[in-house]
């Protein structure tokens, strides 16, 4: 077994293990959200780690993804699995609008991306027909499953870790793939790419068609976990908040990325007791955590787990004779 | 629309759009010499107006003394955010795009700190100008915004003198175009750089002011005009100067006019599709970042 397939059990077994740690109902539900938060940071990490696209509207997908799955749900009485599943295909279906704007490159395709996710928000915000307007969706039932009512916190909590845990294996098997080595060498020299075969437009459309379908299902599970919707739940600065998570966590992993989410969603709470000072200590982090390098925190964090292991099993540590070398 | 209307909306859109260009040529100039998308520059803007109200509320000031309070301020806390953040940042060489996130960080932080100092109410401007009509060619127009394009004007009126007649200006500019040659030069691109910063936050400090006296001023005012102008200075072309103050005129007469003839509502919308547009149409922006002299 690899370090790498250790590592990911002893996580999981961790991620299992919170709600039983910390039964609260209240932490549960903020567990939760984390999750969702994951789930969206592995949407964000597809474009702007391994295809190197800055996207500023993932917020929307998120958006589409959560009203398409409360609607259906209200309207229709759609059971759950499939109500977050259709959302998930709508915001992928609406991806398709950013095709022709995936040839921009760099921050013209941000920005680009960013007056999507504005024009969303507004519609979210304007079209009380479609979505309640201002005041929001209300009344989401309960979720089910397979005809069972998905009773409490922690049974939803386990649906969102499942969920996450399914879009971690496709988004790494996805890395090892044909596609996800074009999308690589694409994000390293789009010039380059081009002339070994790689049809560069398409394969964006192809990053942002499934990034947007996970976002969607994301918005799904949060539509069923908040059971209310407001559309300033989703507006541009959901979108920085995304970018923000995979920044912090490390470009390029995706264990990174779920990090970072599990800092932007859990910190502002566990910071809750320093009241008015929160939020400034959170700005604070965030500069911090910009600051730690290249790979993020998920870098600082292996560099200090080799360094730890490195010391433990072979004494003296290697590094330290390459440094009397040098 | 009768002509009056027309007049009163092109008018009110001028003003809009002056206060975006102040933004956006401070958004552009950074991008310029760092390459940083300076997502905290709204928050500037929104320390600026701040600092003019607090000073008008000391003393009785006049409207030109309450403005270079709100330039001073503006200008002083984006001295003091590069100095201690970006400046470090850069020293460590961190990847842009983890800048740019700390501009973000930056941003939450300046917020909070403003709710702390000044409340989360947003607060009513003093009326710094005869609110009376006043006739222009036959027009009856708002002095308010009258004055808002005049003093916006001669900001960017004086910016472009300093760049193009002053040794420091010139400096600036060239550090920004090659860092490398203008060390060469002799020019300390670091200090050129905490320079381009200070100007930066001077022009949005004045917009502060400004916009804060046409609706009024609240710790959150900044993120979103921030954004606004991000637009605008990537619809005249990101980092060319002439660029920006041109973006931020269109943009704020797309918005005005789409606010009146469109629908209020989706005032903001259009403004992005013409963005998108344009981009498609010139993935560059309207003028390119080749055209780097002002």
């Amino acid at each position: 077994m690899t370090h790498s397939n250790i590592a990911r059990i002893v996580v999981l077994v961790l991620l299992i293990a919170a709600p039983l740690v910390q039964p609260n109902a209240y932490w549960v539900h903020v567990f939760s959200l984390a999750l969702i938060g994951v789930i969206l940071a592995f949407s964000q990490q597809l474009l702007v780690g391994m295809a190197g696209i800055v996207s500023l509207g993932q917020g929307a997908f998120y958006g589409i993804g959560a009203y398409t799955a409360a609607s259906l749900s209200i309207a229709y009485k759609l059971p759950f699995l499939l109500a977050i599943l259709i959302g998930g295909l709508l915001a992928g279906a609406s991806s398709l609008l950013l095709v022709p704007i995936v040839r921009l490159k760099g921050s013209s395709l941000a920005v680009a991306t960013l007056g999507f996710a504005i024009i969303v928000h507004l519609v979210m915000m304007n079209e009380d027909w479609l979505t309640g307007g201002s005041i929001g969706l209300m009344d989401i039932p309960h979720p089910t499953l397979f005809g069972l009512p998905v009773g409490g916190e922690t049974a939803f909590y386990y649906v969102c870790l499942a969920v996450a845990a399914l879009v971690f294996l496709t988004f790494d098997r996805i890395a090892h793939s044909r596609f996800g080595r074009a999308l690589t060498a694409m994000s390293q020299d789009e010039e380059a790419a081009r002339a070994s075969g790689v049809a560069i437009s398409l394969y964006k459309s192809k990053c942002f068609l499934i990034a947007a379908i996970a976002s969607g299902i994301a918005g799904g599970l949060y539509a069923y976990h908040s059971q209310y919707l407001n559309p300033n739940d989703f507006s541009f600065q959901k979108s920085i908040d995304i970018l923000m998570m995979v920044i912090i966590g490390g470009i390029g992993s995706l264990p990174g990325a779920a990090l970072g989410a599990a800092i932007v969603v859990l910190v502002p709470e566990v910071l809750r007791s320093s009241g008015e000072f929160r939020l400034i200590l959170f700005g604070v982090m965030v500069i911090v955590l910009a600051g730690t390098g290249n790979r993020g925190l998920a870098g600082v964090i292996t560099d200090l787990v080799k360094y730890a292991i490195a010391r433990w099993w072979h004494k003296p540590a290697p590094t330290t004779a390459a440094a009397r070398v040098s | 629309m009768t002509i009056d209307q027309f007049v009163q909306t092109m008018l009110g859109g001028l003003a809009i759009g002056c206060i975006y260009s102040l933004i956006a040529l401070g958004i552009s100039m950074i991008i310029r010499a760092t390459d940083i998308l300076h997502f905290a520059q709204g928050e500037m803007l929104m320390v600026g107006s701040m600092v003019g109200l607090s000073a008008y509320w000391m003393r009785d000031l006049p409207f030109p003394i309450v403005l270079l309070f709100g330039i001073i301020g503006g200008g002083l806390i984006s001295t003091v955010v590069e100095l201690v953040v970006y400046r470090t940042l850069r020293m460590q060489r961190v990847a842009l795009i983890n800048i740019m996130i700390a501009t973000i960080g930056v941003s939450i932080v300046l917020q909070n700190v403003a709710r702390l100092v000044w409340g989360s109410e947003p607060l009513g401007y003093p009326s710094l100008f005869d609110s009376k009509g006043i006739v222009v060619a036959g027009f009856a127009v708002s002095p308010q915004l009258l004055w808002i394009v005049i003093l916006s004007a001669l900001i960017m009126g004086t910016l472009i003198l300093f760049f193009r007649y002053t040794r420091l200006g010139i400096a600036m500019q060239a550090a920004a175009q090659d860092p490398d040659v203008a060390r060469l030069m002799g020019i300390n691109v670091d200090r050129t750089t905490t320079y381009t910063f200070a100007v930066a936050g001077m022009m949005a400090g004045a917009a502060g002011v400004l916009l804060g006296s046409l609706f009024f001023a609240s710790f959150n005012m900044g993120f979103i005009t921030g954004i606004k102008a991000f637009v605008a200075a990537t619809l005249g072309g990101l980092g060319s100067v002439a660029g920006a103050m041109i973006g931020g005129l269109i943009f704020g007469l797309i918005e005005t006019f789409s606010g009146m003839l469109i629908s209020t509502a989706y005032k903001d919308a259009v403004g992005m599709v013409v963005l998108i547009l344009i981009l498609l149409l010139m993935p560059n922006g309207l003028l390119t970042r080749a055209g780097r002299e002002v």
